[in-house]
């Protein structure tokens, strides 16, 4: 019964330490996380850099069938037109390592934003998956929305139908237009966390 | 998450190559993705569950995808009317391939299948079988991996004819992962000829051995609990194994962490780190609870006892509250009135006030004289008001009988009782002033004397307690200033009518019986009920500062009395100053020794407590915490229910192991329990002054400096850790 209770002890111990090793913990409404990755174009990008507007972080893998869907659609490239004309900027970020799915190189991101016909502000590499662990980015697609005051106001998945069929589009409640709507309208975001579906992030480790 | 980092690294050297496989396969896949999307897209939507569909025989029961086969398979390959039969969906992926559960955890997607036919089925519910949890990168997959059957029982209507078949259609979507996922759709057809008498198919084995995969028929009941960064579960108890709890929703807890388990003789809990998508609203919870080989269905609900034990507790707080407003105001001012009235007849009061009583007979008084004794007892409740007020302003807990708990107190009132005593009996010589002193006290007509029998009065009666001023004095210790000094008030009026009334009525005191030779005779027996008081504060002494000190006490109060009756009974000088010599001793010795008793209480509760557990602790109140606070302790303070899950999980994890006992039982740290099992509004004031509405609740304090909160879920390293750095802090 002792030995049981110090196992048990230690296995409490573990599990809180691991839990503050990983603590990327998402917390809506507190100050997101800084980050400087580098873009499809060479360029130092920051998420300072855009405090004052409503940032859009959106975790990408161009061949995941759950990114696929929302692209064959048209569905995320609309979201990026929409809210690039209401001047919200919007991050496509890829976390997949070297030799996994996902990884491209500056000129096949390029490539791909050309022929999806995408508006993102910045397509941002994050081989080493710092940042995407930094957001406790788990799924393509995992989205996030940022407040001009670089708040955290939204983390999860791009809509409500956990699927990877495009007929489920038009269906499901999209968080992030509802959301982003809702915040450039004044207001608050009424489901501020959702869980996010997809593929896995493909990370290094 | 090292764990899961080994595991991949085990596999990288086939990664390589197993991505380049699929990258072709995903640049093929991708043309077919649209297509097959296209066509489901077409077909979802034209089909109805109530129309009848036009169903042709153009669809096989197989389909391949990429890394994967599914099968529609059924136990018979013919059937008859009202027949059960289970309909099977066959998942065969490649090795190293796995499909998911119901729920896939942090990423993937639970297979669908939706049945249709040209016949009136009924279909039951997907039966799952036993999934195991697959680590991807840092994440958490549940799922089958290598071929599982989805089975669905169905029920044939008992009309069917026998030249007819059953054709039933399966439209089925997956997900089939390694690392990379594709998903896939098919549309799978059976045709079932109806006879007499069915047939069972080649696949009923394969059924049968299915079935030994499901979870138990046994379903498990529970309660979860919710803190900070966990979740706990709380079931039946189940035999020691490693049991693994699979949330159907996949925003509950956090799927790639560490579950902890504790089995004991008639409980099993278990913790685990919530998810930070769950949003928490006391709804039912379902989980699989599974050692990988027996599995159950665990529907949990939020422990509603301990929220309804919130409430109902806050109710009582707000009822509370509400009593402060004015309606119940008034009824706690009557209330305050009447106990002080009854006061007037506590075995502590009566005497002296009925000594009062008959000495005013026939005297003339002015309004000035009328009014002293009022004033006297007015002046002493506010002097008492005043205190508690100023040290509720301290952030000082006190209740009515506070000064009763020093020893000192205690030590001077038995003083003071027995002198009355004596004072009675007539056993001081009337000539000496100290006699005097008495007399004036008790049986004066001055106005000072009325002003000190006044005053006298309010100090004697202060350890009893009438019934009616319970209730009301609670309330003035926990209300604002003023309504305190209001409901002192009351009581001082109620405590001082009655004598009052004599000295303003003529008439009243027509009721008295007349004076005479009884009245010494009565004096004398009322000395009895004072040596009563003497006895019971002897008592009370003895529990604060023990029983060396009771007995020194009591042989002090003897000689105080064997001195105070000899004076004046010589006119001897010498022996008179002998006399005032030892009053003086008599009466100083047990006060200044008394003052230092306070370490002996605190160590004599220590050493009675001790028996009760393991660990030693004292039962919660806020004057023992205080009085421990301002001795300069470490104190440890666990607010725990018998409902409660964590408080039993912590108990039983972190403040029962040995190192925890160990440094529980150092010097100078005190454990103090606060049981929160039945309602109790001291515990629940506490608890709100640290925002909480229910239990757990740990603190740790450093005498009076400010208590530390920990976490709702402890480890013997965080509580040990605490009561050092408080031992620390102290030092400072």
């Amino acid at each position: 019964m002792k030995l049981k209770n110090t196992f048990s002890a230690l296995l409490i111990g573990l599990l809180v330490g691991l839990s503050a090793a990983t603590s990327a913990k998402i917390t809506v409404d507190a100050p997101a996380p800084d980050f400087t990755l580098t873009n499809s174009k060479g360029e130092t990008v920051s998420l300072s850099d855009y405090k004052g507007k409503h940032v859009v972080l959106e975790w990408t893998n161009h061949q995941c069938p759950y990114v696929v869907k929302h692209y064959a659609s048209d569905n995320m490239q609309s979201l990026q037109r929409k809210y690039a004309e209401q001047d919200v900027v919007w991050l496509s970020i890829i976390s997949s390592a070297q030799g996994k799915q996902g990884h491209v190189s500056a000129d096949e991101a390029n490539e791909l934003t050309k022929s999806r016909s995408a508006q993102p502000a910045h397509v941002l590499f994050d081989e080493s998956g710092e940042v995407g662990k930094m957001f406790a980015a788990k799924t393509t697609p995992h989205m996030y929305i940022i407040d001009p005051s670089g708040e955290l106001k939204y983390a999860g998945g791009i809509d409500s139908i956990k699927s990877a069929n495009q007929a489920d589009i038009p269906k499901a409640i999209n968080y992030v237009d509802v959301g982003l709507q809702s915040l450039l309208a004044g207001g608050e975001i009424e489901n501020k966390l959702t869980p996010p579906y997809g593929c896995s992030i493909k990370y290094k480790s | 998450m090292r764990l899961f980092k080994q595991k991949t690294n085990l596999t990288n050297p086939n990664i390589f190559n197993v991505l380049r496989y699929c990258a072709k396969a995903i640049t093929t896949f991708g043309l077919a993705f649209i297509f097959i999307t296209s066509i489901n897209a077409d077909t979802r939507y034209n089909y109805s569950l109530d129309s009848s569909p036009q169903i042709t025989n153009t669809h096989s029961d197989k389909a391949t995808g990429p890394h994967i086969q599914v099968a529609m398979i059924t136990d018979y390959q013919s059937v008859t009317s009202g027949q059960e039969i289970n309909i099977g969906i066959r998942f065969t992926p490649d090795e190293m391939w796995h499909t998911y559960w119901r729920n896939p955890g942090d990423s993937g997607e639970a297979p669908t299948i939706e049945l249709q036919s040209n016949k009136n089925l009924r279909y039951a519910d997907i039966q799952w079988p036993i999934p195991s949890a697959i680590p991807v990168a840092h994440l958490m997959n549940y799922g089958f991996d290598g071929e599982n059957i989805l089975t669905v029982p169905v029920k044939l209507p008992s009309n069917l004819s026998t030249l007819d078949d059953v054709i039933i259609t399966a439209k089925v979507s997956w997900l089939v992962c390694k690392e990379d996922c594709i998903p896939g759709w098919a549309t799978l057809q059976l045709t079932l000829p109806i006879q007499e008498k069915s047939v069972i198919s080649q696949h009923k084995k394969l059924f049968e051995n299915t079935f030994t995969k499901l979870p138990q028929a046994q379903k498990l009941a529970g309660l979860y609990e919710v803190s900070e960064t966990q979740i706990v579960i709380e079931t039946s108890s189940l035999p020691q194994g490693k049991w693994h709890l699979y949330p159907f929703r996949s925003d509950i807890i956090d799927h790639a962490s560490q579950q902890t388990l504790l089995v004991d003789e008639d409980k099993t809990r278990s913790i685990i780190p919530k998810s930070p998508y769950y949003n928490h609203k006391g709804e039912q919870l379902e989980w699989l609870i599974s050692d990988g080989k027996t599995a159950y269905y665990l529907t949990t609900d939020f422990n509603q006892i301990s929220a309804n034990a919130a409430n109902g507790q806050q109710s009582i707080l707000q009822d509370t509250q509400k009593t402060q407003n004015k309606q119940s105001l008034f009824i706690y001012v009557l209330m305050a009135f009447a106990g002080g009235l009854i006061l007037n007849l506590m075995p502590c009061v009566l005497p002296i006030l009925s000594i009062k009583a008959l000495a005013l007979q026939n005297i003339q008084s002015g309004m000035s004289h009328k009014l002293a004794y009022l004033l006297g007892v007015l002046f002493c409740f506010n002097a008492f008001a005043l205190t508690i007020v100023v040290m509720q302003q301290m952030g000082q807990q006190i209740g009515w009988g506070f000064h009763m708990q020093s020893p000192v107190v205690v030590a001077l009132l038995a003083f003071l009782f027995t002198f009355i005593a004596l004072v009675l009996l007539d056993a001081l010589v009337v000539a000496t002033r100290f006699a005097s002193l008495g007399q004036n006290l008790v049986e004066g007509n001055t106005l000072t004397s009325h002003f000190a029998t006044g005053a006298l009065a309010v100090i004697v009666a202060s350890p009893c307690t009438a019934p009616f001023m319970a209730a009301a004095l609670g309330i003035a210790f926990i209300s604002e200033p003023f309504v305190t000094f209001i409901l002192f008030n009351a009581l001082a009026i109620g405590f001082a009518l009655p004598l009052s009334v004599l000295f303003w009525s003529r008439k009243a005191l027509k009721f008295l019986p007349k004076p005479g030779a009884w009245m010494e005779t009565f004096k004398h027996f009322l000395a009895f009920p004072m040596l009563l008081t003497v006895a019971w504060l002897v008592w009370v002494f003895a529990g604060q500062a023990g029983s060396y000190l009771q007995f020194l006490l009591m042989l002090c109060l003897i000689i105080f009395s064997m001195f105070a009756w000899a004076l004046g009974r010589s006119g001897h000088i010498i022996i008179k100053l002998i006399c005032v010599v030892g009053l003086m001793i008599s009466f100083v010795a047990p006060i200044t020794l008394s003052f230092n008793s306070s370490d002996l209480q605190s160590n004599a509760g220590n050493n009675a407590s001790s028996e009760i557990g393991l660990t030693q602790s004292k039962a919660f109140s806020r004057q023992v915490l205080s009085d421990l606070r301002n001795d300069n302790q470490v104190v440890l303070v666990n607010m725990t229910a018998d409902w409660c899950i964590t408080c039993k999980v912590n108990e039983q994890v972190a403040l029962t192991s040995n190192d925890v006992i160990d440094a529980l039982a150092q010097e100078g740290v005190v454990y103090i329990v606060g049981d929160w099992t039945n309602k109790n509004t001291e515990i629940l004031e506490y608890l709100s002054q640290y925002e909480r509405a229910g239990v757990p609740l740990y603190v740790v304090y450093a005498g009076n400096q400010k208590g530390k909160v920990l976490p709702q879920i402890l480890t013997p390293n965080m509580v040990i850790n605490a009561i050092n750095t408080a031992k620390e802090d102290l030092q400072k």
